[in-house]
């Protein structure tokens, strides 16, 4: 309704302004500048109208969209959000929870291991360095040298297979 | 001035029917206004308890849920802390059993002995992280095979129905 009055105004201040054009032609003095003044009044009019149209439908929307924000309908369709939210993340939490027991278990798991191996290997090391002492005499020092500083190696690197194979290269040095 | 007197009396006259054609359709639809509007209210009000009793069930879901995954947490902790414990047990055991052998065959190297223990924990790892049910129970098959091997030729040579200085049935095993 509003747009329409506005159309109007602005038809009329086009036919205001044709007519005083006319009469301009006619070289009628006087009308064209009163005419001139509706015109524009008239062409402002409608002008604000529309502004002032859409200031208030663009008003009317906004209060609209915060009424419909704080609704008791957003509200709870909002809280239900959150509370699903709630739900999948005390699921995740659960997963994370046994990812992390399971995850210390395991590393328990491994020390036990680790100090286990630790302990067969150092007796596995005494038995050879014993070996190597009995040795000493019979042997050249420069064979037994190179013997000690495998022994040594392999034992800090924790190399299981190669001290394995150096014991038996010991005891075939004292079966020969 | 009397064209601006017209043309402003026909636009009071347009605005006039305007507003009476508005209010003649407000008349005559007013029931079914009413009726929509009562349907309206009716349908947010049912569709805000149906979202409160939504809420609701979810909150209570989301207590139960959380009991649920409290007892299975602990009831999971448990189990990895026995797990644990078993896993000692066995290591304790295969420990037992080198010394066992060791005691048994007095001459034995303790490279051998290395050896035996070694594949005995090589084979409780296996059973241990073994995902396969199928798989796991092989290998603790095998695990037990070995142990009652070992025991058996500990038991032959402290018996002296042994004739090998070394237990051979042990390697066989081991070399397999």
């Amino acid at each position: 309704m509003i747009i329409r009055i506005a159309l109007l105004l602005f038809l009329s201040a086009l036919a205001v302004f044709l007519v005083a054009d006319v009469l301009l032609r006619l070289s009628i003095p006087v009308l064209p500048d009163t005419l001139n003044p509706i015109g524009i009044a008239l062409l402002f009019s409608a002008f604000i109208l529309l502004l002032a149209n859409g200031f208030a439908l663009i008003s009317k929307l906004t209060a609209k969209t915060v009424f419909d924000y704080f609704s008791s309908h957003q509200r709870l369709q909002r809280r239900l959000l959150f509370i699903a939210q709630k739900q999948q993340e005390i699921i995740r939490l659960f997963h994370l929870k046994t990812a992390k027991i399971s995850y210390l278990s395991e590393l328990k798991r491994q020390r036990l291991l680790d100090k286990n191996n630790q302990k067969h290997l150092q007796m596995l090391s005494k038995a050879i360095d014993q070996q190597l002492l009995a040795l000493k005499n019979h042997i050249p020092e420069t064979q037994y040298k190179h013997l000690q500083a495998q022994h040594i190696c392999y034992k800090n690197n924790q190399n299981i297979n190669a001290l394995l194979e150096l014991q038996q290269q010991i005891a075939a040095i004292i079966q020969a | 001035m009397m064209l601006l007197k017209n043309w402003l009396s026909q636009f009071m006259e347009l605005l006039h029917s305007v507003k009476d054609e508005n209010l003649q359709w407000q008349n005559k639809n007013q029931a079914q206004q009413t009726k929509l509007k009562h349907a309206k209210i009716l349908a947010e009000n049912a569709l805000a308890a149906k979202l409160k009793m939504k809420s609701v069930q979810l909150e209570h879901e989301i207590s139960l849920l959380k009991i649920r995954h409290d007892s299975e947490l602990s009831m999971f902790k448990t189990k990895c802390n026995q797990d644990i414990k078993d896993y000692e047990q066995y290591l304790n055991a295969l420990d037992k059993l080198k010394k066992s052998i060791q005691s048994s065959y007095t001459h034995l190297p303790e490279a051998v002995a290395f050896t035996i223990h070694h594949h005995a924990k090589y084979l409780l790892n296996k059973m241990w992280e073994a995902e396969d049910m199928q798989q796991k129970m092989n290998y603790e098959m095998q695990l037990i095979t070995f142990m009652t091997t070992v025991h058996e030729d500990a038991k032959l040579q402290l018996e002296g129905l042994a004739t090998k200085p070394l237990p051979e049935n042990t390697l066989k095993l081991i070399q397999q």
